[in-house]
């Protein structure tokens, strides 16, 4: 009897996990590959979704590839499935509607979602977010009837959102954090570059605060800070990083903090196993400690590698193209363990 | 009483009589031969007719195909010459869409119990309340002497030069197993017994089947001829009750060439009736 | 609102309440002042867990086809949904439930299948049916809370629906439904995050009067009863059985006699017996059993006697496929038989028109002394619409034979020959109306006559009295007549002819100059008409439900252009996209 031919799975289609997919579909052509998202929306432009929620582009320009693409590389996905746990004893994967799968190796891009303040953990029924497709079609509506909006925090989705809300005549408030681009720090020349591009918005911006209460009332939110300013908005946001997507992690016996820890090669504690993206915590040689990272750069590469890895080689990863992202003028590096150049630190 | 109101060929070929308002005239002479039974079967008819004083417009003839299939021609009511084997259903359909009218099937031995054989059984369970006539020749006429249903074991056919090969079947045993709430044979050659066994089942609520011995003078000189008919047929005279199914299957069994009525259920509502009583019920 | 237009599907298991589901759900849309039109299939077997999908449009606008793709698959049965998958659309929504009685095997759920552009929405069906009324029996109506929540519509006035439609059961049904509606509604409002945009917020289309719900056979039988039929004969077979069994139980209140006989033959032995004396008669069938009944429809017209035949066709030949539609006995209705053997044959184009075209054939048999086949489709039968309740017919349409007066009586011919080839028929009873009919060729008086004069003669009598019924024909149905010219002319007939004039229409609105004509007679067919139509068109399509194009070669030889031809034996009924695709094409 043949030997059934290899699974690869792969929890999360963002951009390391259909990397990753390509990557092995390009060196192995005939293991069963499989793509497992909590999404229901094929992989997607993340960054895309401001314009999309400002009616710039429509659903179908958010995607990356045609619908047939899949089909045509033999790549399976299952989206809008989510995992709810993983025994890598048997090698299998519990989903959520209580279906199993087995697998030979697992890749697990899961990616990040919003990170709620630890002080704002009391509010959260009152915050809204930008990070994925679900969260945007849960407001998008909304957002095209309000006219009154507080955001705080202030990470690259942030601003582009508040640059949105701005163009479209609302009244807008902001609350930025240095800490909000975590697991970066906002020094202060960068937090008075990004103040000063700011103020060419009509935007309300407040430094130097932080959120007393959010009280809701009839469909609107009363906001109090510690300084007391108060505002009362129709709709609340909170921009204030991500942390990684890793729930179904917990108690596998897959070696977790934040994210899942992954060595330099992205392989976790479970040698069937590895890990990429944003959901990652990537040991650093050089700085002898782990590492996340953000951005689709980051994700495409790490993607790749832990594909490559998975099959055999021994990739370590390292530091992408693209070193800067730019945060309202100021750059800031997309793998802080670099010194990349001195003066590039603003 | 008015003369009889009838167009039929006389014997002899002589003359077509026409009374009344419906006036037989044929270019073609009439396919029954000279000292055809079928002309005694007809005689019988309207003297039945007759004496139990049916209109003309309420009478219809349905035939089918064969020799018997002309009978309705000669006929002074309401006719119509259906297709091989199909007269009971045609006759069914009209007698239950027209309770009003009294309506008589007749068919030849080939016809109904050949092709037509399938829906014997079921006009005779269902009990309708027509009466049916069976010409029974023992042969094929009309398509030139070919064995029939009922044709007897060796005798030779145009069909089977040799001898025919099959038993035939026993109409009367038929009839009865289908269970016909009236069962009879009659003969040509009496037009007052079978005009009394016209009458008897015309006045039977319910299905009526009369076998009717006849010769096909052209076709059959050798088994069932006006000479061995008139040797053998004789009159049962059954005094027995009229339920008794096994004296009916018994007699039929044996006795070939017996006229009489064979069983008669009166109590076995027809089926219009038992409709009637169904729907009623479930109201 | 004003352009809603969505197929929902609901697949599950024999048993499981799927057909109910799809029946509540169209019911209460209907009841909304949508249009609707369901078109429900069942398992082969009788007994046992084959698959059910219950199918149903969704239109604030006329509906004229069933919809190809779904826009919405709710899985009771995972197994069974996953073989219906391929009916949903691209970007479409699967319901399906995400919490099992027992977990699912690698690959057998369905929403493991779902292609990635579609939306999933899981919801506890299960769960929430126990939670209900203890039991899973109400996953059904579980899953309609959840469309019904998801899509915006009104919670109380479903619930009313349910109740109505659970009515005469007793409270403890009538409790258990409404709660596990309720608990699907309340569930999916908290929990779901919508991601799709269809809504059905109900509209009122200020069209307060009364639907009926009903299929193509429920009509047919219900315009019979309203025409007068006093007669019906018949056999069981599918799709045709269902008329039979309505006017078991109604023919008699309405004073008439339902025979049902041993076989086909029989069946319309008896109709031809019932007309030959004079009142309404008709019998239902499919392929098979119509070609049984060929013998028969030669007497029919050579003894001027009515019958009306419905043929509701199914897969063939021969036995063929019982249970899917088929549109390929035109041949046979139209010219099947021996000798020349005109008759009148009728095929609705939608099932509004099967009341209609049923009035019309009983009406046309007893005017004209002659068979008409009435011809239906598996889809036809069965497929359901709301439609407004049909007028019922006039009294000229009850009474259509035309009598002998008392000067023709006084020699009566039965088959005289007049202006129209209708002779006045006397019938049975009638006094000094007695006549002879038969199937052999006869004169006037229906004498049997072998004349080649004669032959000759009544042969040019039937074929006026054929051609005279084009007089009555119902007018054809074009879908754009603003025109002059037309790129594209669809002509079709029967169930087909609603998604050609969806496609047609659907064309334009793409810019392609398209039209369609469809026509309720087939036979006598309106050339007239066809070609009127046709002249204008630069490219003819003939799209039908049969392989050898049977249509297309009877249209090829009226117009004596060459036409392209489309051509499905899917066993499901004529898609509109497909149309417009081929129109696209050419």
């Amino acid at each position: 009897m043949m030997p059934d031919n290899d699974h690869y799975v792969i929890i999360g289609n963002g951009p390391a996990g259909n990397h990753a997919a390509a990557t092995l579909r390009q060196k192995d052509k005939d293991a069963k590959i499989t793509i497992i998202s909590d999404e229901c929306i094929p992989y997607y432009y993340k960054p895309k979704l401001t314009d999309f929620i400002a009616d710039k582009i429509v659903k179908e320009d958010l995607l990356v590839n045609p619908l047939d693409s899949y089909e045509i590389k033999n790549i399976r996905v299952r989206c809008g499935q989510a995992v709810d746990r993983i025994d890598p004893d048997s090698k299998t994967l519990f989903l959520q509607h209580m279906e199993k799968i087995k697998y030979s190796k697992l890749i697990i891009a899961s990616g990040s979602n919003a990170r709620v303040l630890p002080s704002m953990s009391s509010y959260a029924d009152h915050l809204k977010f930008v990070t994925s497709y679900a969260d945007v079609m849960e407001v998008k509506d909304e957002i095209q009837k309000a006219k009154d909006f507080f955001i705080f925090g202030g990470d690259l989705v942030g601003f582009k959102f508040l640059r949105m809300l701005s163009s479209m005549d609302n009244n807008v408030s902001i609350l930025i954090y240095p800490d909000a681009f975590w697991p970066y720090h906002l020094t202060a020349g960068m937090m008075a570059q990004i103040i000063e591009n700011l103020s060419k918005l009509n935007a309300d911006i407040i430094v130097d605060d932080d959120i007393l209460s959010i009280d809701e009332q009839n469909g609107s939110y009363r906001l109090t800070t510690q300084k007391g300013i108060e505002k009362t908005v129709d709709m609340v946001f909170s921009f204030n990083g991500l942390i990684p997507n890793i729930e179904f992690a917990k108690g596998s016996g897959i070696d977790i903090d934040h994210g899942i820890l992954v060595d330099e090669y992205l392989k976790t504690n479970v040698s069937s196993i590895y890990a990429c993206g944003s959901c990652a915590q990537i040991y650093n040689r050089t700085i002898k400690s782990y590492s996340t990272s953000i951005g689709w750069p980051n994700a495409v590469a790490q993607g790749e590698a832990a594909a490559l890895n998975l099959l055999g080689d021994h990739k370590v990863i390292e530091s992408v193209s693209k070193k800067y992202f730019d945060l309202e003028g100021v750059k800031i590096k997309t793998s802080w363990w670099e010194d990349i150049d001195k003066d590039s630190d603003a | 009483m008015e003369p009889i109101e009838s167009a039929y060929l006389d014997e002899k070929l002589e003359t077509v009589k026409d009374i009344d308002f419906l006036q037989y005239r044929s270019t073609d002479l009439p396919t029954w031969c000279p000292g055809c039974g079928y002309f005694g079967i007809v005689d019988a008819f309207y003297r039945a007719c007759r004496e139990l004083d049916l209109k003309h417009e309420n009478i219809v003839t349905v035939s089918g195909i064969g020799c018997s299939g002309r009978t309705p021609i000669f006929i002074n009511s309401y006719g119509f010459h259906t297709l091989h084997g199909r007269s009971i259903p045609v006759a069914s359909g009209l007698k239950l869409a027209r309770e009003d009218l009294t309506v008589f099937a007749v068919a030849g031995d080939g016809d109904a119990l050949g092709i037509g054989g399938g829906h014997l059984p079921h006009v005779a369970r269902k009990n309708i309340n027509i009466t049916f006539l069976l010409f029974d020749n023992s042969i094929y006429g009309l398509t030139k002497g070919q064995s029939s249903s009922t044709t007897p074991y060796e005798m030779r056919t145009n069909s089977h030069p040799a001898g025919n090969p099959d038993t035939p079947l026993n109409p009367i045993k038929l009839a009865l197993s289908y269970g016909a709430s009236f069962v009879a044979r009659g003969y040509a050659g009496d037009p007052q017994g079978l005009k009394e066994l016209i009458k008897e089942a015309t006045l039977h609520q319910g299905f009526s089947f009369i076998q009717i011995l006849t010769p096909c003078v052209t076709f059959d000189k050798e088994n069932r001829t006006w000479k061995a008919l008139k040797e053998n047929v004789y009159d049962l005279n059954l005094h027995i009750e009229e339920k008794n199914m096994e004296t009916a299957m018994r007699m039929a069994e044996h006795e070939p060439y017996g006229v009489g009525i064979f069983f008669q259920d009166r109590d076995r509502l027809h089926y219009q009736e038992i409709l009637r009583n169904l729907n009623a019920a479930s109201a | 609102m004003k352009d809603i237009n969505i197929v929902i599907e609901i697949c599950g298991s024999a048993g499981e309440g799927t057909i109910s589901a799809g029946e509540i759900l169209s019911r209460f849309m209907s009841s909304q002042g949508f249009e609707i039109m369901s078109f429900d299939s069942y398992p082969a077997e009788i007994r046992g867990f084959g698959k059910c999908v219950a199918h149903t449009r969704i239109s604030a606008n006329p509906i004229y086809s069933p919809g190809k793709l779904s826009d919405v698959l709710i899985a009771l049965n995972d197994k069974h949904s996953i073989s219906q998958l391929f009916a949903l659309k691209e970007n479409g929504i699967l319901i399906y439930d995400s919490q099992p009685a027992r977990p699912h095997k690698e690959d057998e759920s369905v929403v493991g299948w779902a292609k990635p552009g579609m939306i999933s929405y899981g919801i506890p069906l299960n769960m929430l049916a126990h939670k209900a009324a203890g039991n899973a029996r109400g996953m059904n109506m579980v899953a309609l809370g959840a469309l019904a929540a998801l899509f915006h519509v009104d919670k109380l006035a479903f619930t009313d629906s349910i109740k109505a439609r659970y009515s005469k059961k007793k409270q403890i049904v009538i409790d258990s439904n409404v709660n596990s509606f309720l608990e699907g509604y309340d569930w999916a409002k908290k929990n779901i995050k919508k991601i799709d945009h269809h809504s059905l917020k109900g509209i009122s289309l200020g069209r307060a009067k009364e639907k009926l719900i009903i299929n193509g056979n429920q009509l047919v039988a219900q315009a019979a009863l309203d025409a007068n039929l006093s007669f019906y004969a018949g056999y069981p077979i599918t799709p045709a059985t269902k008329i039979m069994e309505i006017l078991s139980k109604e023919l008699p209140k309405h004073g008439g006699t339902l025979l049902q006989t041993e076989d086909e033959i029989s069946a319309i032995g008896a109709v031809i017996g019932a007309g030959f004396g004079g009142k309404r008669a008709m019998t239902a069938t499919s392929g098979p059993g119509f070609a049984l009944m060929t013998e028969f429809t030669g007497l029919s017209v050579m003894a001027e006697v009515p019958a009306v035949i419905i043929n509701s066709q199914r897969g063939g030949p021969s036995t063929g496929i019982p249970t899917k539609t088929e549109q390929s006995d035109f041949n046979s209705a139209v010219s099947g038989g021996t000798g020349d053997c005109p008759r009148i044959v009728l095929a609705p184009t939608d099932t509004k028109s099967c009341y209609e075209a049923t009035v019309l054939a009983l009406y046309l048999a007893e005017k004209y002394q002659t068979l008409v086949v009435l011809l239906l489709d598996f889809f036809l039968s069965n497929s359901i619409r709301n439609i407004d309740i049909p007028q019922k017919p006039s009294a000229e349409m009850l009474d259509a034979n035309i009598a002998p007066d008392k000067e023709d009586l006084k020699d009566y011919q039965r088959y005289k020959i007049t202006e129209t080839g209708i002779s006045p028929r006397a019938v049975p009873g009638t006094k000094g109306g007695m006549f002879f009919s038969t199937g052999l060729e006869h004169d006037e008086y229906g004498r049997p006559n072998y004349d080649d004069a004669n032959h000759l003669k009544m042969t040019q009598k039937r074929y006026k009295k054929f051609n005279t019924v084009l007089l009555e024909a119902p007018a054809p149905e074009i879908s754009v007549k603003d025109k002059e010219t037309f790129d594209i002319g669809v002509i079709s007939w029967g169930s087909s002819a609603g998604a050609a004039h969806e496609a047609a229409m659907t064309a334009q609105k793409e810019g392609i100059n398209a039209s369609s004509f469809s026509t309720m007679m087939v036979s006598p067919f309106p050339e007239k008409d066809l070609i009127e139509f046709a002249d204008k068109c630069k490219k003819i399509l003939i799209p039908e439900l049969n392989f050898s194009g049977q249509f297309a070669n009877f249209v090829t030889h009226i117009l004596k252009r060459p036409v392209e031809r489309l051509n499905f034996i899917t066993g499901r009924p004529m898609a509109s996209e497909d149309i417009l695709q081929k129109m696209r094409e050419m």
